[in-house]
């Protein structure tokens, strides 16, 4: 017997009440002389005794009914301990299909042992059962749902793949199994969880059914729980070699002094193996890659393998931090020192390599390409108006995630901007004007650059509601303004980023200007996800193939879209993008192994703690049955009995 | 006027009967057996001066009222009522107050002072400490009484014990015309309580606690039984028995005593 709401058995401390009562009666009875006193002494006589009898059952009866109503509210219940084997009852079967099950163990994987486990009880299970199969991998699937055919479900179990790369998520697995069972008709539920119980089960967590419901855990665990995983990548720039990078790999895990080393595979093929140097349970591998890297990503691998093959790999985006910005030259001239974007292109050139770097391309307007757009992070349009063909472009890559900077010129057009491109800016250019006094510039996060003139501009007007003015000219009509587009950023600047119109690039401030406005455009989605998550990519187009290769070499080309949310992300270590067949680096990333899945070392499973005895033989600890209506009932007929006892009382 | 138990000469002719062996030959209306050749007794109302004595229980059970008047109230203005029609009559009367025994006595005199007498003690009356102990002081009454008189009792009678009314009958025998006035306050007849009470008695008896709904009909049978045993006890002595309820006006209980004789 137990109770689902144990604490409520404080409520018992009321049967206190009717004894108070009793006892407080007794002793504030109002006084009354009576001179026919003897005729009282005579009847009571005659009914004292009947009198003690009915009072002492009063006072119990009172007491049982408040008894009664407190345990009823502390819910009991009590177990009924029968095989659930020999009879028809409702199984629910979570199944952990975790990273952690894909361990190796005498020849197959956990997994494929949990199967044969669970494909032995199915054998056991009388005809006419029902069976729920619920895998408890992240995210938790239902496999089967609430079926009588037993074949069904073991031939399900059979073909489970005996590897995964999932996080765990027995607790929602295990909530999705015990809502099949309720919905079962069938009297007995039985809920049997086959898991390994490691850490990243998180077992321990998980709320299990109290009632109704019985519950069975068999662990499946691996008889060598040695493993090891990276845990830590940096990459940094390689001070010997300029250009090159430096990889400090740290590796955790048991049995480390076996000998070890770690992979390198750059474009799926080895370059360098490097040993591990183990001291105080972690291991450290250096590894350079000289000259720069040739590909957005690289993978690293141990080697040997452990028993757990798939948390060996770790892909690794060596240019994560680099922000692709694709210069248009409105104003090309032969002297590249007279180019619209020379001044901001040799600031990128000379900006300091603090956490982020800056790759640079420049584009005169008429050269400009779909691909160049693609591997773009950051889009500069430099005093140009571009030809109309180009925009619906621009709207997709800005929407997609892209960013436009448009800075002015005497070459652009405001019709252009204003019309075709009005539902992507933040505000309205209007007509372009010399000033006949030079303006100053001011911004509350770069106070120095009221430093710089401004001598003509084309001047920003019905500001969208949600832009930002981050800059403003002395007579505070908006200099610099940026909103978000969709999942990009645009922003407007009102005057040239040559020295055309201001003397801007001559000053100190220029530099801070123009990186805080890149880094601000420059939002990134993010690179790192974990086994089936979703990342989100361009969309092939009419003109563009886009295509996902994954860290097993496995192509696979992405739809006619926009966005895509792209899912087949099962496999861990690095995915490149490729545009046509050629890198994007933009959109290179990594799909990690859930770290929590790489403890191997099995705890108990919750119910069998401390008892190593228990197994999936007795279905568990039975059926818990409640027995609140039961008291309610027993309440109803001591409330009645009490009210009949107090009418004989009378009597 | 009243009736004498005496008979004898006197001024007023009562009837003729026939002369029975044993009457006195003195009592033979020879007028009359010159007419009609029998002998015939003349037989004549005889008037006395009537010796009257009331008793009055002052036991603590008497000086419990479940209103404004205790039964000694009501019991003593009854008695001073009839003490003021004996004397206005010329009778004597004489007063008597008990419990478990006497407590006071005036002997029986008539008179304005005498009845001025008699009103003050039943108008504080010696107090009582004991209990109702009817047989003793109904056998002292009636060595009191003398003979031939007329007693009246007023008492609630509350001594269960079997021989309590028995010196009733003996109080008759010598003579007397007894009247027992059960004097009853309705609370006690009727327990017209609702609450559980503790009740406590007047006389030294334990308490009770009991809840009067549940033993009213049970209370008001053995009340019932004993009005009815009192009641068949004192006539059985060959006195009467009247109930005397205190919500009743006293001057309803007088009338019905005087008419009754």
């Amino acid at each position: 017997m137990g109770f689902g709401l144990p604490w409520v058995l404080v409520g018992l401390l009321a049967v206190g009440i009717p004894i108070a009562a009793h006892l407080l009666r007794r002793q504030k009875l109002p006084q009354q002389t009576l001179p026919t006193i003897a005729f009282l002494h005579r009847i009571q006589a005659t009914r004292a005794s009947r009198l003690r009898l009915v009072d002492a059952l009063l006072l119990a009866l009172r007491v049982a009914l408040v008894a009664a109503l407190a345990l009823a509210a502390a819910a009991p219940f009590r177990v009924v301990q029968s095989n659930l084997l020999d009879r028809e009852h409702a199984l629910a079967l979570v199944f952990d299909d975790s990273l952690s099950m894909a361990a190796m163990d005498e020849g197959q994987t956990l997994i494929e042992r949990a199967a044969e486990v669970a494909i032995d009880q199915l054998r056991r299970m009388p005809e006419g059962s029902e069976v729920s199969l619920v895998l408890a991998g992240e995210p938790p699937r239902v496999w089967v749902r609430r079926s009588v055919e037993l074949n069904v479900v073991r031939d399900a179990l059979g073909e489970l793949e005996p590897r995964s790369t999932r996080a765990g998520a027995l607790c929602a697995a295990a909530r999705t199994a015990t809502e099949l069972l309720l919905e079962s008709e069938l009297p007995d539920r039985r809920l049997l969880v086959v898991s390994d119980f490691t850490p990243g089960a998180k077992a321990e967590d998980c709320e299990w059914p109290t009632r109704g419901v019985r519950v069975a855990f068999q662990q499946v665990a691996s008889s060598n729980p040695d493993n090891r995983r990276i845990s830590t990548v940096e990459v940094s720039g390689e001070r010997a070699a300029p250009g090159g990078l430096r990889l400090d790999v740290q590796v955790e895990g048991s049995n480390t002094r076996a000998e070890q080393r770690v992979r390198l595979r750059e474009r799926g093929q080895e370059t360098q193996r490097v040993p591990i140097d183990w001291g105080d349970g972690r291991g450290e591998a250096k590894l350079s890659i000289q000259g720069g890297p040739s590909d957005a990503v690289v993978e690293l691998r141990l080697d040997p393998d452990d028993v757990l093959p798939a948390d060996n790999v770790r892909g690794v985006l060596l240019g994560s931090d680099t922000i692709h910005v694709l210069l248009v030259d409105g104003d090309p001239h032969p002297d590249p020192r007279k180019r619209e974007t020379a001044f901001i292109a040799h600031a990128l050139d000379v900006a300091p390599r603090i956490g982020r770097s800056f790759a640079v391309e420049t584009l005169d307007a008429q050269d400009l390409s779909e691909s160049a757009i693609i591997r773009s992070d950051v889009l500069v349009l430099a005093n140009a108006t571009l030809d109309e063909k180009w925009l619906p472009l621009i709207q997709r890559f800005v929407g997609g995630g892209g960013s436009l900077w448009i800075t002015a010129g005497d070459r652009i057009n405001p019709r252009v901007y204003g019309s075709v491109l009005r539902e992507l800016l933040p505000a309205r250019y209007t007509a372009t004007r010399t000033e006949d006094r030079p303006l100053s510039l001011s911004s509350d996060a770069l106070p120095e650059l009221d430093q710089a003139k401004v001598v003509a501009r084309t001047p920003i007007a019905e500001t969208a509601l949600d832009a930002v003015v981050t800059a403003r000219f002395s007579d505070g009509a908006p200099a610099m303004v940026e909103h978000r587009y969709r999942s990009g950023r645009v922003a407007m600047f009102a005057t040239t980023i040559d020295d055309a119109w201001t003397d801007l690039p001559y000053q100190p401030v220029f530099v801070p200007f123009v990186l805080g406005a890149l880094e601000r455009l420059a939002g990134r989605s993010q690179h790192s996800v974990t086994p089936y998550g979703a990342v989100s990519l361009p969309g092939s187009t009419s003109s563009q193939r886009i295509q996902v290769v994954t860290p097993t070499g496995r192509t696979v080309d992405l739809p006619e879209a926009d966005r895509v949310a792209f899912r087949e992300t099962s496999e861990i270590g690095a995915y490149r993008v490729l545009v046509n067949g050629v890198n994007g680096e933009r959109f290179a990333f990594v799909v990690d192994a859930p770290a929590e899945e790489s403890d191997l070392l099995a705890t108990d499973p919750p119910e069998t703690r401390g008892d190593t005895a228990e197994s999936v033989e007795d279905a568990s600890k039975g059926t818990e049955q409640p027995l609140t209506p039961w008291l309610l009932l027993l309440a109803v007929g001591l409330a009645f009995s009490e009210l009949w006892l107090r009418q004989v009382r009378r009597r | 006027m009243h009736r004498s138990p005496h008979r004898g000469a006197s001024a007023i002719f009562k009837e003729h009967r026939a002369y029975r062996p044993g009457d006195d030959p003195r009592l033979i209306d020879w007028r009359a057996y010159a007419r009609s050749d029998r002998y015939t007794i003349k037989h004549f109302e005889h008037e006395t001066q009537l010796r009257g004595t009331l008793a009055l229980d002052v036991s603590p059970s008497m000086h419990w009222g479940s209103g404004d008047v205790s039964k000694l109230d009501y019991a003593a203005t009854l008695l001073a009522a009839l003490a003021y029609v004996l004397t206005r009559q010329g009778d004597a009367v004489s007063l008597i107050t008990f419990d478990d025994a006497i407590r006071d006595r005036i002997p029986a005199r008539s008179g304005p002072a005498h009845l001025d007498y008699l009103m003050r003690l039943l108008a504080q009356p010696s107090a009582s400490s004991g209990t109702t102990a009817l047989h003793a002081s109904l056998d002292k009454l009636n060595e009191h009484a003398g003979r031939m008189g007329l007693v009246v009792i007023a008492s609630d009678l509350l001594d269960l014990s079997e021989d309590a009314l028995e010196p009733v009958a003996r109080i008759q025998a010598r003579g007397h015309q007894t009247v027992v006035l059960h004097v009853m306050d309705p609370a006690e007849i009727e327990l017209p309580y609702e609450q559980p009470m503790r009740f406590e008695g007047l006389e030294g008896e334990p308490f009770v606690e009991v809840d009067p709904k549940g033993i009213r009909r049970s209370y008001r049978e053995a009340i019932d039984a004993f009005l009815e045993t009192s009641q068949r006890r004192v006539v059985a002595g060959g006195a009467r028995y009247m109930l005397a309820r205190t919500d009743t006006p006293p001057e309803h209980v007088l009338l019905q005593l005087l008419r009754d004789r």
